[in-house]
């Protein structure tokens, strides 16, 4: 990700994609679209959609960044200058701290105050989960120095389990089941059209509970058309280790064999 | 001898029964059944002894895997004969090593700069972990100068006996007859005739190639290619204050920006902190990496300057052919470089020690000549210790650096008690050690969780995205 390459280069692109944002040039340098909620109405939709608790927690955080990021252009080129002055034999490190930090009114102390997650008297944590993907996603897009001043102490894990079940496992698996369940309602059907054999008689057939284990292995595995080929990738994957390591102990002249175990994992 | 000799090699279509002149006889039908049975493991006793000499065995590279070599060598009474290019190399090198390095090679504790006893672990999103509460008083990570190791390493060998000579090894002429010796062209600096050099010849019976990740001696056999990281160093002299933060604490920072396959570290030196990050499939980013890295660690090594830049080759696997005829490689040369850590001093040391040990029992300290056999000993014994290491780490750097969520889980899971204590058992000591079950399946449930909500918390991510 060339993010923070990004940073430091002047945002051609992004005033050109949005003409009567001109005056916020400076905002955008920051690649991230959520900071545009409060004026740009072409995201404006698909950022509440997504985010609606948080819609008012997030006003809050577009008016605070605005006052830090004025000074970023002025002092990136000066920071990106003496970074890259390897000549001499000694290179300074910039001596100004970060300026542009992960800042939200409930990340207090490095963890989420749970307090202010609170709806109806208990805490409601499918915002606390929305709030660390906000975060984390910040992080990717603005790489942060750590500070042992300020250390980020927040654990995933006292967010209960059911809570991630509820927001992610179950409906991926009712998903998953009404696939199996589709499949294997017309697959009875097609396998009684053509032999004859009922559901019940269909079961007690090795053929058949061979292809229904097919059946479900692939619901489970093959969730997008992509996976087929991720899977082969994955199996050759496991083994390209031991091929290399047992190399050594193949016969000298299969030269063709040694150079296939070079191949590079990408 | 020579009939008992002749006995043990099968499919040999040798049938007259004299063999008083045994060497002049079986010359080429014994290269060609050595071919066939190469990879069975006969015994060296066919061997002829060496005549009024010792074997000589040259050792190519003076680093770790070179030293520890020539030392078991000189040692079991081999002629041995180190070359080594730069006397003073001051290797780009992480420079730990594990407690069980100092303890087999007898090390002196004054060769090690700094014990890290502490290590953190940051992940992707700067949750900060910290690693080695489970280590005992007496327990450390060894921080060293690899110039000062090296040197010391090479001194020893010089002490039991090895030559060392500073010279450049340039290519080498591989035997015609089984008996004959390999020439080695180099290059010898002897400080009187200048920077360039004199050229000159040596014939030995036996080479060790410990010349690192160019090696050239694997070029003269053949060995193939591997697949390799590049990994990039800059040494910052911070201010002191800065410094004792980092007194007895290595860093570890994972994250995409960091790298897409490994990760940055801030390990601390003598008086300074080494930078650096590394990548097997992007390297042409690497630069950019590194100011990831720098970023990451930035309000640490504040007001610091950058007095060395270096970068290296690691590699990522082993080479393909790693002995051929009376020639082995060991080390980096070799490519014994763990994944998922990139840890390479011990097991170069060690590989080269093992290597010399199986030439000197197969030629019965010197005395015989040697063939492929015995080196293949020395590869099977190797193997046999070390592949359930690396091939667990291999599938720890498989599974946990694959993406952000990945190292998420990772850094979480280090967290934990039980799973510090099991990894530096097996990185201070070498050995896996076996836990116990119940502490296990936690441990399998706690990693399934972890991954589960990183993965969730990415998912969660992308629907930001859209």
């Amino acid at each position: 990700m060339s993010i923070s390459m990004a940073l430091f280069s002047p945002p051609i692109s992004s005033s050109l994609q949005n003409p009567t944002l001109t005056p916020r040039i400076s905002l955008s340098l920051l690649s991230s679209t959520k900071r545009f909620s409060l004026l740009s109405v072409t995201r404006a939709s698909s950022d509440n959609g997504a985010s609606t608790p948080d819609s008012a927690a997030f006003s809050a955080t577009t008016v605070e960044i605005p006052k830090p990021v004025e000074e970023v252009p002025i002092k990136s080129p000066a920071e990106s200058s003496s970074a890259s002055e390897n000549g001499g034999d000694e290179t300074d490190l910039p001596t100004t701290t970060t300026e542009i930090k992960f800042q939200d009114a409930k990340w207090v102390n490095g963890t989420w105050d749970l307090k202010q997650f609170e709806k109806d008297g208990k805490t409601d944590w499918d915002s606390v989960i929305v709030a660390e993907a906000k975060r984390r996603k910040w992080l990717e897009d603005n790489p942060e120095t750590t500070t042992n001043a300020e250390p980020v102490l927040f654990d995933t894990s006292i967010i209960p389990w059911w809570a991630w079940m509820k927001r992610y496992h179950l409906p991926e698996a009712e998903l998953l089941n009404g696939r199996a369940a589709m499949i294997g309602f017309f697959m009875a059907y097609f396998v009684d059209s053509l032999t004859g054999v009922g559901l019940v008689d269909q079961m007690g057939n090795f053929f058949c509970k061979t292809l229904l284990f097919v059946a479900v292995a692939g619901v489970l595995f093959i969730r997008k058309n992509e996976d087929l080929d991720k899977l082969k990738g994955l199996i050759e994957e496991t083994t390209l280790y031991d091929k290399q390591w047992q190399a050594a102990w193949k016969e000298p002249e299969s030269s063709s064999s040694s150079s296939s175990t070079v191949s590079s994992k990408k | 001898m020579a009939t008992f000799a002749l006995k043990s090699f099968t499919g040999l279509r040798q049938s007259s029964p004299d063999q008083i002149n045994f060497v002049s006889h079986v010359p080429s039908s014994l290269s060609r059944s050595q071919r066939r049975t190469s990879l069975k493991v006969t015994a060296s006793r066919a061997s002829p002894k060496l005549a009024n000499r010792s074997l000589r065995v040259a050792v190519i590279g003076g680093g770790p895997a070179g030293g520890a070599a020539a030392e078991t060598l000189a040692q079991g009474g081999i002629e041995t004969i180190l070359i080594e290019r730069k006397m003073d190399n001051c290797k780009p090198c992480g420079g730990a090593i594990p407690l069980c390095m100092v303890g087999e090679f007898n090390l002196p504790l004054d060769i090690i700069d700094r014990r890290v006893t502490k290590m953190k672990m940051i992940s992707p999103s700067n949750i900060a972990v910290d690693i080695g509460r489970t280590l005992k008083e007496h327990e450390y990570i060894g921080m060293v100068r690899r110039e000062v190791l090296d040197q010391y390493l090479r001194e020893r060998a010089e002490k039991s006996g090895a030559t060392v000579i500073n010279g450049l090894f340039l290519k080498m002429d591989l035997p015609e007859e089984w008996d004959s010796p390999y020439v080695l062209h180099y290059t010898e600096y002897d400080g009187k005739t200048g920077a360039t050099g004199q050229k000159k010849t040596m014939e030995v019976d036996a080479v060790i190639g410990a010349d690192g990740a160019n090696s050239r001696v694997a070029k003269s056999i053949g060995a193939g290619d591997y697949d390799y990281a590049i990994a990039f160093q800059e040494r910052i002299r911070i201010p002191d204050d800065k410094m004792t933060y980092y007194e007895d604490l290595a860093e570890m920072y994972v994250g995409d920006d960091v790298s897409p396959d490994f990760y940055g570290w801030v390990f601390p030196k003598c008086d300074h902190v080494a930078v650096g990050t590394g990548t097997v499939t992007h390297k042409g980013d690497i630069k950019k990496f590194q100011l990831a890295t720098r970023n990451r660690a930035k309000d640490k090594i504040l007001g610091g300057k950058i007095i060395r830049v270096e970068a290296h080759p690691i590699p990522e696997h082993p080479r393909p052919r790693r002995l051929s005829k009376r020639v082995a490689l060991v080390g980096d040369a070799a490519g014994y470089v763990t994944k998922c850590s990139g840890e390479g001093i011990y097991f170069a040391a060690k590989s080269g020690r093992m290597c010399a040990e199986a030439i000197v029992e197969g030629s019965q300290n010197g005395k015989k000549m040697i063939d492929e056999s015995d080196l293949r000993k020395y590869l099977e014994k190797w193997d046999k210790t070390y592949l359930p290491t690396y091939r667990v780490l291999d599938v720890l750097q498989k599974v946990f650096y694959r993406s952000n969520p990945a190292r998420e889980a990772f850094v979480e899971m280090c967290g934990d008690e039980y799973v510090q204590k099991m990894t530096f058992d097996s990185y201070l000591y070498k050995r896996v050690a076996p836990g116990s079950p119940l502490e296990d399946l936690k441990l399998a449930v706690n990693t399934i969780g972890s991954v589960f909500r990183a993965n969730a918390l990415r998912r969660e991510i992308e629907k930001l995205n859209v």
